[in-house]
């Protein structure tokens, strides 16, 4: 199942997608317990059915696609279609 | 800044470093890793440990909040401005990660009923309670003197015990939560430090942070023993029964 990840390079941990992914009670991004406490997405994340994150973050490229490394940020067009904008239940 | 008030500053942060890390040498959170190593710890307890941590750590908004409406960019130089900036974010992260733990394993569901359980519930006639109204009334104070109370207080005791259940702690990702927050917490001892001996130089505010000092770490120490009886399910202290030595007047 394809997921996301945080590409730490491009992330400036404003912590936006951190605040939505919690608001909508998925809470698949968390701050990983190194000294570094980067943001990581875990495995509840439900990307493709939602792509709420995507939406708040403003760093271009620092959310990506898992499987292929393609930046999900600003979201391509054809994950942007009026049934994906939002999270759906299964 | 002459000589005397550059050693007034130093002697000052060592005195309090070493006060603070004479109280720090034995703490009630002992008494709560010793469980731990023994296998004595059950799920609810460990629930109960994140869970007191967190409100106190989501509490430290409240208190910086009120700290920084006395901040002025100007007062400082940049770098401690900076570095104190850091530090709020260093306290929010660390809550994060106390309510990520407590959300993965599932022992509520979500972060608003984390808010409501018993476990996290915020009350004012609590040991936190108390501690951090003690932070809070540290607003009054200016930012030298009270970053010299707290990060030279607190923190150190904190910095201690977190270093213990880093180092012995048996369940593996509780291990590296508290691992993970050492390098922040020894960064704020250390920014204690330094503006203790760069900006305290008046003979007054020295008596005063040291004063404080006493107070907070008292008020912290009590909020220890009462997380560590809360987790190890002990009765509540009884009036007198903890003594806390603040040496204040």
């Amino acid at each position: 199942m394809p997921g996301l990840k945080i590409a730490h390079d491009k992330c400036t941990e404003c912590r936006m997608c951190y605040v939505v992914c919690r608001e909508i009670d998925i809470n698949a991004v968390v701050v990983s317990a190194t000294s570094q406490h980067f943001l990581e997405i875990d495995d509840r994340c439900t990307y493709p059915k939602c792509t709420v994150c995507l939406m708040y973050c403003p760093a271009e490229g620092s959310i990506v696609e898992s499987d292929t490394g393609r930046s999900m940020v600003p979201p391509p067009p054809e994950v942007w279609t009026e049934n994906r904008r939002w999270p759906r239940l299964p | 800044m002459n000589l005397n008030s550059e050693n007034l500053g130093k002697s000052l942060a060592e005195q309090l470093l070493k006060q603070s890390e004479r109280d720090a040498a034995v703490t009630p959170m002992d008494t709560v890793l010793e469980a731990a190593r023994a296998g004595n710890f059950s799920g609810d307890q460990c629930f109960r440990l994140l869970s007191r941590l967190w409100t106190l750590k989501r509490m430290m908004y409240y208190v910086y909040g009120g700290w920084a409406q006395g901040i002025n960019l100007n007062d400082y130089p940049p770098a401690v401005a900076y570095l104190f900036g850091k530090q709020t974010h260093d306290e929010s992260t660390q809550e994060m990660q106390l309510s990520d733990e407590i959300l993965k394993r599932r022992w509520v569901r979500t972060q608003k009923k984390l808010f409501a359980h018993p476990y996290g519930r915020f009350s004012t006639a609590t040991r936190t309670g108390s501690y951090i109204f003690c932070l809070r009334a540290l607003a009054n104070y200016p930012q030298n003197v009270r970053i010299a109370a707290h990060n030279l207080g607190p923190k150190v005791i904190e910095l201690a015990w977190t270093e213990r259940i880093a180092k012995f702690y048996p369940d593996e990702s509780i291990h590296a939560l508290f691992q993970s927050q050492l390098a922040e917490t020894r960064s704020h001892v250390l920014m204690g430090k330094f503006q203790t001996e760069k900006f305290i130089h008046k003979q007054v505010d020295a008596e005063l942070a040291r004063r404080l000092c006493a107070e907070t770490r008292r008020d912290y120490l009590f909020f220890l023993e009462e997380t560590a009886r809360f987790v190890l399910g002990m009765a509540e202290e009884t009036p007198g029964e903890v003594a806390v030595s603040a040496d204040i007047d």
